[in-house]
């Protein structure tokens, strides 16, 4: 299955997934999960029909600074999706 | 471009649990050349109780309130380091400068900053250092004499702990201005993590210093150390299984709080303060502001913890009578790793100065041991934390927010795990291994080697411990801001932590730490030390 790493955050309001080719925000990781199938064969990552696994991970640099120093990791979410 | 993912060795270079385990270790293999008769430890600075005027035949004199370790303990370069006096201060401060430089820079933090809030911090912390051994504070009735006094505070190094803290919670609160451009620098987490490595090497070190007492204190050292060890993990696993059911149903029934937002507050308040929120946040997939809001609460309530529950502990309950379930109650009431260890390194002061005083010097404890033990459960609950993320992570995406497609990726344990335990752990077994091989356990022709290593521990274990528990207590104060508990988003949480920590978690820490550790004793080494 084909593997696709991408960054997630949160901006106050959306999450966020992207890398520096894609990128996709939504108030829900449900919508998220959703329309990121979607937007991947778009773009071109993936065929139509096509399945792979995603692995979002939690871009620390969203966690402020003074808590960094307790903890430096939020989450990485791998969702298996179908292009 | 294809984004990498995330490695097991991700954040080696970058994250403050390792550049902790970097410095403590570093400086640690720095000690052990001692072994080969090269010692560049010794320079470490290190402060004595002092008076303005010494009384006839008595000590205390302000030239000698500074000293570098070496000049005691150094096996190859005493005179070199009898000689360094006050000049101990500058050869600490510019070699840990360069060391933490190095490490600020590697975790692309702002070095210019740092390096000028860590002058500043490291300079406010040596001044509140030398005030409080001022032997007023530092003494007890048994040693004040020798300092011309008839009273003493009886605070052992408690009283410097405490003054580093007043310091930094009036510039936190009153000079907000200046608390932030001390910011880059005040980073208590990073220091008592550094600390907590030189602990394990105090842990270590102690069957080895009580060997050369005599061979049977130095074995019931090494059993001290074990049954803190197992009593802490035990004590760990069944305050997770009090702990968190308790707070989350607080949260739920009596303040009916949304159930993400109370399995965050739930374990930052049972388990592990800050790391737990934040890791509990990612499990249940919460909006980073819930963790966010729950971590400032956190660290609030951690340092009126540690201002109230040390001096507590030591004169109420349980007292000199049961240290170490104090110690473990410690550990498991106090939410961050920086208010623990320093709550347990200032108990440990008051706790040793009081026994000392109340027995007219017939008993005088080992330093350090209460702190340990405060400490072991702090790290057994560290080390869980991964775990119980990892358990909810499933409960959540499995069960009760089941999206599909969606998998927990195993490693999440591991990048959650609190990585400077290695280096505490690998810092103490190396010592043990020490101790039980060419340190033959103790035995007399082994003594020897034994100097040699301890030319080379005490100034890490005393000097360096002792330093980055001050520069823990200053920046504590100095990021803890009280206005911050009247912000309105707050609201009823700060309400369901004072409910849920003082009248559930501490009484409860109480009752399990004393399961658990009660008639566990400390060595008393009265007769062996001056």
């Amino acid at each position: 299955m084909k593997q696709i790493v991408l960054k997630i955050s949160h901006d106050g309001k959306d999450w966020v997934v992207e890398n520096s080719l894609v990128s996709m925000s939504s108030p829900t990781l449900e919508e998220i999960d959703a329309g990121i199938g979607a937007l991947l064969r778009e773009k071109g990552f993936i065929g139509k029909g096509e399945k792979a696994r995603v692995r979002m991970e939690f871009d620390s640099s969203g966690i402020p600074q003074w808590i960094r120093q307790y903890s430096h990791h939020y989450f990485d979410r791998i969702v298996d999706i179908q292009g | 471009m294809v984004q990498p993912e995330r490695k097991w060795y991700s954040g080696m270079l970058t994250q403050e649990d390792w550049w902790a385990v970097w410095l403590g270790v570093g400086f640690f293999f720095l000690s052990l050349l001692n072994i080969a008769g090269i010692d560049l430890v010794g320079w470490i600075t290190y402060p004595t109780k002092w008076v303005f005027n010494v009384p006839e035949g008595g000590k205390g004199a302000i030239s000698h309130a500074f000293y570098a370790l070496g000049k005691k303990y150094s096996l190859t370069a005493k005179d070199f380091y009898k000689g360094l006096g006050w000049w101990s201060i500058i050869w600490t401060y510019v070699i840990f400068t360069i060391a933490t430089c190095i490490g600020a820079a590697s975790m692309k933090w702002n070095v210019r900053k740092f390096f000028t809030g860590w002058t500043i911090i490291f300079f406010l912390t040596i001044a509140t250092w030398f005030i409080g051994h001022h032997a007023f504070f530092a003494a007890n009735k048994i040693n004040m004499g020798k300092y011309g006094l008839n009273f003493a505070l009886s605070l052992g190094g408690g009283g410097s702990f405490i003054l580093a803290l007043i310091v930094g919670l009036i510039i936190g609160n009153f000079f907000k201005g200046f608390a932030e451009f001390l910011s880059e620098a005040a980073k208590p987490e990073w220091y008592i993590k550094t600390a907590i490595v030189t602990l394990g090497v105090k842990l270590g070190y102690l069957p080895i210093k009580l060997a050369g007492m005599s061979q049977k204190l130095g074995k019931a050292a090494t059993g001290l150390t074990f049954d803190l060890f197992i009593a802490g993990a035990v004590a760990t696993i069944v305050a997770y299984m009090v702990f968190w059911p308790g707070v989350y149903i607080i949260s739920r029934r009596i303040f009916k709080l949304p159930r993400k937002t109370a399995a965050v507050l739930g374990s930052g308040i049972s388990i592990c303060g800050v790391s737990a929120a934040v890791a509990t946040g990612g499990a249940v997939r919460a909006k980073p502001v819930v963790s966010i809001m729950v971590s400032a609460l956190v660290v609030i309530w951690a340092v009126i913890e540690l201002v109230i529950l040390p001096g507590f502990f030591t004169h109420v309950w349980p007292g000199t009578k049961d240290p170490l379930v104090a110690g473990a109650a410690l550990g498991m009431s106090v939410k961050t790793d920086g208010a623990d260890a320093a709550a347990g390194e200032l108990m440990d002061e008051l706790m040793r100065n009081k026994i000392e005083a109340d027995t007219n010097g017939a008993v005088k404890w080992p330093s350090g041991i209460i702190t340990s033990s405060a400490v072991m459960t702090k790290v057994w609950i560290d080390m869980f934390i991964g775990i119980w993320a990892f358990v909810l992570a499933m409960v959540w995406v499995y069960s009760i927010d089941r999206r599909p497609g969606e998998t927990v990726p195993v490693s999440e344990v591991w990048h959650r795990f609190p990585k400077f335990v290695i280096g505490y752990f690998f810092t103490w077994l190396f010592l043990l291994a020490l101790y039980f091989g060419p340190g033959q356990a103790g035995a007399p022709e082994a003594m020897p080697f034994l100097k040699s290593v301890k030319a080379g521990a005490v100034p890490i274990e005393k000097g360096m411990r002792k330093l980055f528990f001050m520069l823990t207590f200053m920046s504590l104060g100095i990021i803890t801001d009280f206005k911050k508990l009247r912000e309105a988003q707050f609201g009823k949480m700060v309400w369901v932590y004072f409910v849920a920590l003082f009248l559930f978690i501490i009484p409860v820490a109480l009752v399990i730490a004393y399961l658990f550790h009660h008639g566990m004793q400390i060595p008393n080494i009265a007769g062996y030390v001056k």
